[in-house]
């Protein structure tokens, strides 16, 4: 049976072809497979320990995959790196260190300005637009670990956003956060798939998944589901994933 | 009378060279101390200092004074590798590994030196240092050894900033961690190196930490920081030997001086505890309009 | 071994077989907790604390253990303060320290041959009155440590987990942070202030890579220790080496080989199993 291809489709940004990622010799996830098109959003989701961090850290070319294939931007993982910005978790970073968020947002260009060189006025203009695309223009000069989380967040996105990136990695970045801030992460999101990046989040929040994204990546350790939300999302895939630690009622899933 | 403790002594050749060397070794600690302190690496810069004995022991043993830096050298490149290198198991923790690497190679220093006769002489020299006594061929070696550690600051400084902030983010980017982090010991080895003649292996991790620690208490700016960790590491190495002359020529006390100028460095973080202190204290009790 | 008829010898003996395996039991706290830079920066700091003792005529412990009672809240006060960075305070307080005591020594008319003797320890030179007193305070440290072993181990895995149930576990870190300074202080007149911290971590690092149980582990610390001592002692006499150095080479060399051949730990046996695994 012939899939309908459309001449004008661009290829995936990221293709996931029946993928298997190990550290050692036992595969922490398997049988990932799945597409995410320019402007679209996929969110990985899955209890603690399901692999969405090792996965994404495939896609960044940094755990190698032992099984199927990973294509990011048509590339090998490691080679489209520059055109791929990672979100981490902003406790994951010391919040003593003596850098202002201003600082911290123009490491995104550091790939771009290149060695040797220091910054120039385009990366500091830069710099300056994507703090101002997640709404802290006024924050660039106050030490990274002096603002909040949900602000801590957006900073690291700004950095992303200053890379001019294709592809977004965000792992679990709404851990957390305050609703001011949520809204400035979603905003910033969606003016990056209107300008063609697709975004991949890894997250437990459902609800957000519903609400800020196109298909949804179902995970434990392999894929149970992958595409639009409503069709991955049902009950019955949920319970599978969870291990029936998810509670259903009606059309509202709470996963634990 | 701060004329006399401050300018007079170094109107002395021997004096005015020690200083040189000292505000020599001030900068370049200086510098490396924030790499060290931001990367919290005062323990893996410890154990280098340790490591480099066994070197400066064989150093001199085949080629006398001079072999001293190479031999020093050759094993600080040799840990540094080491160092990097050995965080591959993960079961007994990095900072035993750490310790009981440091302490062997010492024990081997050791070894070598108890079979000399002139055992003590030399461990001191070898271990604290002899500033008095540098001439104008080691300044000359600690100035290249400088501007060396500068340059490659100024070269890949952004890459270690991205590095010792975000470790995963810059793997993302693409870095090599593994090769900033063997630059980043490589540099600190580098200055144990240079300071092996004039402050000896035990005394120059103080140099390694002082500086910025203290530079850290007063300012959250890194520009700043960089600034007044050199400017610490300078007057440190100033008042230090000031100190010393001051104690041998007016109270006939034999200091030695590398450990003046370390208490010196150490005085100035006290100092910059205060100063933090009272400002935290101060703005405490100020309006929180600016914390908005 | 008729090297070890002599008197002199004999103390020797003693004094490393009880320091082994007690530096062994407290090591073992040490590695759990990460604290060897902490010991290191301790067995460096308190060198002055065992120079003045010896310069005003007092004894070792008395001295030494009251400068080191007040470095050990030092450090406490300095890491709970807001912002600190831990590894810092440790590298300041060990420079701070280990140049007080060359400053005292050099003042004390240069350099003399006792300076080795504090650096890489002078075991030899033991008197009977030394020992009664190493063994009285390595009796205390070990009650110390039995009775509060559970405490202990809990707040060296889950902190939190102590608090929440009540403990102080503030006043249970200083107690341990005391008992590791109690066993610096004893070290060092056997293998020096450089050295001690290789011989309350290293046994208690071989012993991590060969068992997973808090029991064996202490027990093979105190063995690994106890024999170091031994071993290195007879090394030194037969090659006239400094005898600490000797002690802390064969402490490390048991580690060396644990980190290499140790099963399941090991790196060649990691190794293999990974080599297994490719083909398998």
């Amino acid at each position: 049976m012939a899939e309908p291809t459309l001449p004008l489709t661009p290829p995936p940004a990221l293709h996931f072809e029946h993928a298997s990622v190990a550290y050692g010799r036992t595969p922490v996830v398997e049988a990932v497979h799945g597409d995410v098109h320019p402007g679209e959003a996929v969110a990985l989701i899955g209890p603690n320990g399901a692999g969405k961090s090792t996965l994404i850290k495939a896609v960044l070319g940094l755990v190698p995959v032992v099984g199927g294939r990973i294509t990011v931007l048509g590339r090998a993982p490691a080679q489209a790196r520059r055109d791929v910005a990672y979100i981490p978790q902003a406790d994951t970073l010391d919040p003593e260190f003596p850098v202002s968020a201003g600082q911290v947002v123009l490491m995104g260009r550091y790939r771009r300005i290149g060695w040797v060189r220091r910054p120039g006025r385009a990366d500091r203009r830069a710099a300056a637009e994507a703090l101002d695309a997640v709404g802290l223009a006024d924050k660039a000069g106050d030490r990274f670990g002096t603002l909040s989380g949900g602000q801590r967040q957006r900073v690291l996105l700004a950095r992303a956003i200053a890379q001019l990136p294709l592809l977004l990695l965000l792992d679990e970045p709404f851990n957390g956060v305050d609703a001011v801030s949520q809204d400035a992460l979603l905003d910033a999101l969606g003016s990056l798939r209107a300008g063609g990046a697709a975004v991949v989040v890894s997250t437990h929040d459902l609800a957000l998944a519903h609400l800020a994204c196109d298909e949804v990546c179902l995970l434990n350790r392999h894929q149970f589901a992958f595409g639009p939300t409503a069709q991955a999302l049902t009950p019955t895939l949920l319970r599978a994933a969870y291990g029936g630690h998810a509670l259903v009622t009606d059309d509202v899933v709470v996963a634990q | 009378m701060l004329y006399r403790l401050l300018v007079e002594p170094f109107g002395f050749p021997f004096m005015a060279r020690a200083l040189t060397e000292a505000m020599l070794l001030g900068v370049l600690g200086g510098v490396v101390s924030v790499a060290v302190v931001l990367r919290r690496f005062a323990f893996v810069s410890d154990a280098l200092t340790h490591t480099v004995f066994p070197g400066v022991v064989i150093g001199f043993m085949v080629a006398g004074a001079g072999g001293i830096v190479w031999g020093a050298l050759v094993f600080a490149v040799f840990s540094a590798v080491l160092l990097t290198v050995l965080s591959s198991n993960r079961r007994v923790t990095e900072d035993a590994t750490l310790a009981i690497l440091l302490t062997g190679f010492f024990s081997v220093g050791v070894v070598l030196v108890s079979r000399r006769s002139s055992y003590t002489a030399d461990l001191t020299a070898f271990l604290f240092g002899r500033i008095l006594t540098v001439d104008r061929r080691e300044i000359l070696e600690t100035a290249v050894v400088t501007v060396l550690v500068l340059a490659v600051l100024a070269v890949l400084g952004k890459e270690l900033l991205l590095r010792a902030f975000d470790p995963d983010g810059s793997a993302a980017l693409g870095y090599r961690v593994g090769l900033l982090d063997l630059a980043l010991n490589v540099m600190v080895a580098l200055v144990v190196v240079a300071a092996v003649k004039a402050v000896g292996t035990l005394l120059v991790i103080a140099l390694l930490v002082v500086p910025a620690a203290a530079a850290r208490l007063l300012t959250d700016r890194l520009a700043l920081l960089v600034g007044a960790s050199v400017l610490v590491g300078v007057l440190g190495g100033w008042l230090g030997l000031a100190v010393s002359y001051h104690a041998s020529v007016y109270y006939g006390l034999r200091l030695a001086s590398g450990a003046t100028v370390v208490l010196a460095l150490v005085a100035l973080y006290a100092v910059a505890f205060a100063v933090g202190s009272a400002r935290r204290m101060v703005s405490h009790h100020a309006p929180a309009a600016e914390r908005a | 071994m008729n090297v070890l008829a002599e008197g002199y010898a004999r103390r020797a003996l003693v004094e490393v077989l009880l320091v082994g395996g007690l530096c062994g039991v407290v090591g073992v706290h040490v590695v759990l907790r990460r604290l060897s830079f902490f010991t290191m920066s301790m067995t460096h700091a308190t060198f002055p604390g065992i120079v003045l003792a010896a310069l005003l005529g007092l004894n070792l412990y008395l001295g030494a253990g009251l400068f080191g009672v007040l470095l050990v809240l030092a450090v406490a006060w300095l890491w709970s303060r807001p912002g600190a960075n831990e590894s810092s305070v440790v590298g300041v307080v060990l420079s701070a320290g280990f140049a007080l005591g060359v400053l005292l020594l050099s003042a004390q008319s240069g350099f003399t041959k006792d300076l080795s003797a504090y650096l890489v320890g002078s075991v030899l030179t033991v008197q009977p009155a030394d020992l009664v007193v190493t063994a009285g305070v390595g009796a205390a440290v070990l009650l110390l440590l039995a009775t509060l072993r559970k405490e202990l181990v809990l707040g060296a895995f889950d902190r939190g987990g102590l608090r929440a149930l009540g403990y102080p576990a503030a006043l249970l870190d200083i107690v341990l942070l005391l008992a590791i300074e109690a066993t610096v202080v004893s070290a060092v007149p056997a293998v020096g202030v450089i050295l001690s911290v290789a011989l309350i971590v290293a046994p208690a690092a071989t012993a991590r890579l060969w068992t997973d149980r808090l029991a064996t582990m202490t027990v093979v610390a105190v063995g690994v220790g106890a024999v170091s001592g031994v071993v290195g002692l007879v090394i030194s006499q037969q090659a006239r080496v400094s005898a600490g150095a000797a002690i802390v080479l064969v402490a490390c060399g048991c580690f060396a080989l644990s980190w290499l051949g140790a099963p399941r730990y090991g790196m060649v046996h990691r190794l293999l199993l990974r080599r297994r695994m490719v083909f398998a």
